[in-house]
This record gives C-alpha cells, structure tokens and sequence, in this order.
C-alpha cells in the first residue's frame, strides 16, 4: 500500500462530517431560497454568529454547555429573523427584484462579519476545550471524534425533524403553498409573513448550530461565513435548486469532492480545487442531479 | 500635497475599476464579483513581467489586458451555464479560485510574498517616476476608459445592452444573441479592469495577494451602486467617495485591524441602507 492509501478511510471520515454539517445547512438555504424567492448570503453569517455566540457565553462568560448552546442556537435565530424584519419584509413587500435582496443580503453579511470581528477579532478560536472530553474512535482504519459522531446523529435528527415538520404540519403545508404560489396563498388566507418569518428564524437556529458545531470540532473564524455557504449554494445547486431532499444528496457529493480532490495535492488548493470540480459538474448538469 | 497626490492617483485608479464594473453590472445588469480577479490579473502580470523579465510597462500592460480577456472570456462562458441570480454566486465562486491561485502558485506570485519592486512605467526613456507625473498618466487612462465606456455605452451596442438588462427574453425574439453581448461587455469590463490593475501595480511598487479578496470585489461593487447604476458620472463620484471615507477614519485614530473592519461594515451597511431607500444610487437611472 501507498502511504496515500492509507489516508483514504480518513477521507471518507471526513468527508461524512463535512457532508453532514452541509446538509444541515442547506435544509436551511432551500428553506429560504424556495419562500421568500432570493439568494440570502447574510444566511451564510448566521454560522459565524451562531459560533461566536458560542464563543462568549461559555469562553468569555463561563457558562455550562446546556445553558450556552440553546441560547446561542437562539441568539442567532432572533437575529436571522430580525434581519428579515427590517431588511428583507420591506423590500419584499414594495416587490423588489432578487437581485436587490441578493445584494442587501450581502450588505447584511458584510456588516455582521466585520462587527463580529471588531468585537472578538479576526483570530481563529476554537471551542474544542470546552467539551469535557472528546474521545477518539475508530472506524474501519479513520477515526472520528465524538463530537463529529454528535454532529452527525444531529444532522440525521434535524434533516428527519424538518422533513415531519414540513410533511405533515398545518405550517409546513402553509410553506409548501407559499413556494408554490405566494399571491395564490395569501388569498386562501395564509400568513405569508409570518410564516416566511418563521422560516428565517428556523434557518437562524440552523446556521447558529452549525457554526457551533464546526466551532467544537475545529474552529472559528468571522470571514469563515461565505466559505460555508459557498459550499452550501454549490450543495444546493447540485442536489437541483430548491429541491429540499436532493439538497442532502449534494451536501454529501461536495463534501467527498473537496476532501477527495486534496488527496494528490497539498490543501492549500482546497477551494481551488472544490469550486473548479464543480464548476465543470455544472457544465455538464446545469440544473443539478435532481432538478425540481 | 503628495498626500492629495497620492488620494487623487488612487482615486482615478479607482475610477476606471468602477467604470468598468459599471458596463456589466450597470448597464447590462449582470453582478459580478469577480471583478478583483482581473485588477489583480492586470497587478500580477506587470509585476511579473516588468521584476522577472524586464518588459516594458505598457508592453507589459498590453498583455495583462489579453491575458484577462482570455480568462475573462473562460470565466463567462462558465458563468453563462448559471441560471438568474446564481451567476452572482458562481462569480463568488471564482473570485476565491483566482485569488487562492495567486495565493498558492509561489513559483509566479511569490504567494503570501507578494511582489516588491516594481518599476514606474517608462517611455521613450521617461520615466513616471514621480507622483505627480504618474498622476498625469493615471488620468489620462482614466480619462481614456471614460470615453471608451462612453462611447460603448452610447452605441448601439450599448442599446443592447440595455435591452438585455430589461428584458432578455425579449430581446432574444428580436434575434439578438445575449450570449455574445454579455460575453463581450464582461470581457471589455475584464480587460479595462486589468488596465487599472496594471497601473495600481505601478503606482504601490509591491502587491499580494490581500489586495485582490472577494472584499475588494464588494468594494468595487459598493462604489457602482453608490454612484449609481449605468450612470458613468455616478461610477466617478461613487469611487471617489469610497476611496475619501476611509480616509476620513484614519485620522479618527483606530488601530489598523479596526479601521479595516470598520471599513467593511460601512460598506456592507451601505449596502443595506440603498437597497431599502435608494437602490437607484446618487444618480442612477435604473433600479436592480
């Protein structure tokens, strides 16, 4: 065997926690992308607020992780939705084109981004040392620590969470219209609003716990946001664009794509080489795996 | 007095990246934020060419200006694949990958290095060396795009552009093929973008990679949408005003990492505030 061979478990390893952090975060993407009609890059922020909250509850306040997670899962819900309230409702309801929520959303990533790093710096920081222990195990010649094992069972309890929401509540069947037809579900006499609202909040919480997640295995960065979700579109556009489920089947192919295409080269040419591969997918599938 | 030199050859430099962000994004209605890919293309080919291999400036120029419509022209076609709004992402997309290239490829960029040295550009054994002089040149080319984004705006060419910004589908009945208008107005943003590249290289004698982020693209984006969509005088005052505020901070005092940040979230922040009050910018005529 190679000494390259051996790393190949690792890579599946890895790939399987990369792959479930990304499915969880494009539940949320096509969440938003399939209601309220736009590409949202402040959604990509909530990850980084969700981390720092993290961050500063338990590093700066000293706060337990049963207080700390939930209120920084919260924290990042409230602002997601907050952001919908007094940016994106005013400009969806005097009908703006998606091209201007596309760029007041980036407006809102820029910001948050650099006032998370006024506030804590633009240094990497890591929650590793705040779990009580976290062993290693292994699996078939690659190991995974416990938190990528917790990362993953959240993944597959939320994305089946979502599902069961959206599949048999009154408010997943108001979602469903309103990605079908807003104007037709506003006369039948559905909260449009509210509901879209309610998306943002849910989609908030998701990103908040993804970045704590990513926070506890490897760490933070305020610039890391727009990674994330570049990743994330990528996901989604492979999976087939608002195509909720093949979302998840994108997540776990881009995942194996950028860890797989280091495996020759060294990882400084990670991006490099993730966005370039899919790239040339998109070439050859335009609208994705499982176009909707 | 070299201190308002300095702000003015800045700003003109500026001046062309916005005016030419403004043909494609302005008049054609294509947002892109790869933009900094091709200032920085322009930057790193004379870096390149006139440290390592002592070319001539303007020889130097000439082929930064080819160089990015080639990659330019790649970078359209792919972008082309992109349905709506996603071409905005997959311009993201590759403004990470030119910039991780500049980044990485140490044996052409000198990586994280970055390139110091630069010589002022000479000709016929002048040589712009110094600030005020190069201040006369950057004008000129400044002046020198004006016209050229003038006069494409003002052509019937431009009239296409427009159309296809209002109503693609619309203008596709009328046999014009979109395709080869938006490839061709991204690739004449690209290469005016290289020009100004060229000279920022230059002017600053030293570049890496840190110049050319997707932050950057923002910026340039920040300062067209200020000014005002396919408004070229809105171009001008929109990054002028961009490259005056910060300065603006500097004598507030902050610490150069706050000053920096803080710069970013103005930006962001007045990108929210016109989008919600006036997506139309200073003086533009057209709204997203």
């Amino acid at each position: 065997m190679t000494p390259n061979m051996d790393i190949f478990p690792q890579l599946v390893a890895n790939s399987i926690v990369s792959g479930a952090i990304y499915a969880v975060l494009v539940l949320g993407f096509n969440l938003i992308f399939s209601t309220a009609k736009f590409i949202d890059i402040g959604y990509g922020v909530m990850v980084v607020v969700g981390g720092y909250a993290g961050f500063y509850f338990m590093k700066m306040l000293g706060l337990s992780l049963w207080v700390g997670v939930p209120l920084a899962v919260l924290l990042s819900g409230v602002l997601s939705l907050a952001v919908y309230k007094v940016v994106y409702a005013p400009l969806r309801a005097r009908k703006a084109s998606s091209s201007v929520l596309l760029i007041a959303s980036l407006g809102v990533l820029t910001f948050i981004q650099a006032i998370v790093a006024i506030l804590f710096t633009s240094q990497f920081q890591t929650l590793a040392n705040l779990l009580p222990g976290n062993p290693t195990l292994e699996f078939f010649g690659g190991t995974m620590t416990a938190i990528q094992l917790v990362t993953l069972a959240i993944a597959v309890v939320l994305s089946l969470a979502l599902f069961l929401l959206l599949r048999f509540s009154m408010f997943g069947k108001a979602l469903i219209a309103v990605s079908d037809d807003e104007e037709v579900a506003k006369m039948v006499g559905i909260n449009t609003e509210k509901n879209i609202g309610f998306v943002f909040f849910i989609a908030g919480c998701i990103g908040g716990l993804a970045g704590l997640l990513i926070g506890f295995d490897t760490g933070i960065e305020p610039t890391m946001g727009l990674l994330w979700l570049l990743s994330v579109i990528s996901a989604s556009i492979v999976g087939g664009i608002g195509n909720l489920y093949g979302g998840i089947a994108g997540a776990f192919l881009v995942a194996f794509i950028e860890n797989f295409g280091i495996w020759k080269v060294s990882g400084e040419w990670r991006l490099a080489i993730a966005f370039t591969v899919l790239l040339l997918f998109l070439i050859w599938k335009p609208k994705g795996l499982f176009p909707r | 007095m070299e201190y308002l030199i300095h702000l003015a050859i800045l700003s003109s430099i500026f001046v062309i990246l916005s005016l030419s962000l403004n043909l494609v994004l302005g008049y054609t209605g294509l947002i892109s934020l790869a933009h900094a890919s091709f200032f920085g293309i322009g930057a790193y080919t004379v870096a390149i060419l006139t440290t390592g291999f002592h070319f001539n400036f303007f020889l130097a120029l000439l082929i930064g200006m080819l160089i990015s419509a080639v990659v330019s022209l790649g970078i359209g076609v792919v972008l082309s694949k992109f349905r709506g709004d996603f071409v905005a992402i997959g311009s993201v997309g590759f403004c990470i990958i030119v910039w991780s290239i500049f980044l990485n490829a140490e044996v052409l960029t000198r990586g994280p290095l970055g390139i110091p040295g630069i010589p002022r550009p000479e000709f016929f054994g002048f040589t712009f060396s110094t600030n005020y002089s190069f201040l006369l040149l950057t004008l000129l080319f400044a002046f020198l795009v004006y016209l050229v984004v003038r006069y494409v705006a003002h052509s019937s060419f431009g009239r296409v552009l427009k159309g296809i910004r209002e109503d693609e589908d619309a203008l596709q009945v009328f046999g014009y093929r979109a395709l080869h208008y938006k490839l061709a107005v991204f690739v004449l943003g690209a290469v005016l973008a290289s020009v100004a590249g060229a000279l920022f290289a230059s002017y600053i004698k030293f570049i890496d990679p840190s110049t050319f982020t997707l932050n950057d693209s923002i910026f340039f984006l920040s300062a067209v949408i200020l000014g005002g969509l396919a408004s070229n005088k809105g171009a001008v005052i929109g990054a002028v005003v961009l490259i005056l505020l910060p300065e603006a901070l500097r004598f507030v005092g902050f610490p150069p990492d706050i000053a920096a940040q803080t710069r970013q979230a103005i930006y962001g922040l007045m990108l929210v505030v016109l989008m919600l009050y006036r997506p139309q910018g200073l003086s533009g005529e057209y709204k997203l």
